[in-house]
């Protein structure tokens, strides 16, 4: 290679692992914390690394430390963790346009590292990227970047934690904290209804329910009549 | 490593990886519209409001009010997060006020 290609004549690999870069930087805390707080919740070093390799979803992750913690059953956690993750689905339903030609291998390998963070990058980078073949390895840059550093900062995070001798009562909250401050992040005039009515649905459903079933089942219903309730005020 | 959180990895990459492939493979020509988008998209903060909320209101199983650190952590972190939303200061905050308020309340 000579020198820097001209990025508007060839974009490529480099490309995306370079605008990876900001998410990469953005994911290291996020993915440090989890390694730390994985660790500190009682799982394993081994087992916070693998959840990262393979789940490779933030919010989930976090959600299924504190569901384990809480026990809640396998079948519960994977569960919770199919309907947070279904709106993956609507961000790869936008993405795979840019692909019509995509062979099995591209579309396994690509589908691998969309996240709600490499969906905006990809959206917004990959419209101006002529040629599929091109876009291809320009997603394919962005995806590993951003799946390195997460991978790497959880597995810096978990020997943080797992080296922490410190026993900090704080650290049983560090979780309900992180959830709030996503919380306040975001709400919205659109969505405050339904965070109401789910939080009210589950303090209602766990005094009498036993078990972890009161997650899903406010869930469910808050979504479904949150979502009843926007197809009324808007019909069509 | 216990084979339950074998399971545990395994059930959550079916789902996290299910919904990022799919419509990879199958994609036709159609978007997602109506209730079941709508209903996608208020799946997650719905289950913040459900993780978090009862978690401070009923901490060991029965309504609790005065004496329960997690309640006013909680509200605290809440009006925290609302002036500064930094998710690394906001965990801070959230553990050092928890750890105060469960040392001066019980």
């Amino acid at each position: 290679m000579n020198g820097d290609t001209s990025p508007e004549v060839n974009r490529g690999f480099a490309y995306g692992l370079h605008q990876s870069l900001t998410i990469g930087i953005g994911y290291a805390p996020v993915a440090v914390t989890f390694g730390i707080l994985a660790t500190q919740f009682g799982l394993t070093f081994w087992e916070a690394g693998l959840m990262s390799f393979f789940v490779y979803a933030g919010a989930s992750q976090f959600i299924a430390i504190e569901m384990i913690h809480q026990g809640a059953t396998v079948w519960m956690i994977g569960l919770t963790t199919l309907i947070l993750n279904l709106r993956h689905m609507l961000m790869s339903l936008s993405v795979v346009p840019f692909f019509p030609e995509r062979t099995l291998p591209w579309s396994l390998g690509l589908a691998q590292g969309l996240t709600d963070e490499t969906f905006v990058l990809n959206s917004r980078v990959l419209k101006d990227v002529g040629g599929e073949e091109n876009r291809r390895h320009v997603m394919l840059g962005i995806n590993l970047g951003a799946f390195t550093s997460w991978f790497a900062f959880t597995i810096l995070g978990s020997l943080l934690g797992s080296w922490l001798p410190i026993q900090f009562s704080g650290f049983q909250f560090a979780l309900l904290a992180l959830f709030i401050i996503l919380t306040m992040t975001s709400l919205t005039k659109k969505n405050t209804m339904t965070y109401l009515l789910a939080a009210l649905l589950a303090v209602v459903f766990k005094l009498f329910i036993p078990g972890k079933i009161y997650l899903i089942l406010s869930v469910g219903l808050a979504a479904g009549i949150g979502a009843w309730w926007r197809q009324r005020e808007q019909p069509q | 490593m216990p084979i339950q959180f074998m399971e545990t990895i395994l059930l959550m990459t079916l789902a996290t990886y299910g919904a990022r492939v799919l419509p990879f493979l199958l994609f036709k020509g159609k978007n997602v519209q109506g209730f079941v988008r709508d209903f996608i998209e208020l799946v997650p903060i719905a289950l913040l409001a459900a993780l978090v909320i009862p978690e401070l209101v009923t901490p060991k199983g029965s309504v609790e009010i005065i004496h329960n650190p997690h309640l006013w952590a909680g509200v605290l972190t809440f009006l925290f997060a609302k002036f500064v939303p930094n998710l690394f200061m906001g965990i801070i905050f959230g553990m050092g006020v928890f750890w105060g308020l469960d040392k001066l309340l019980q």
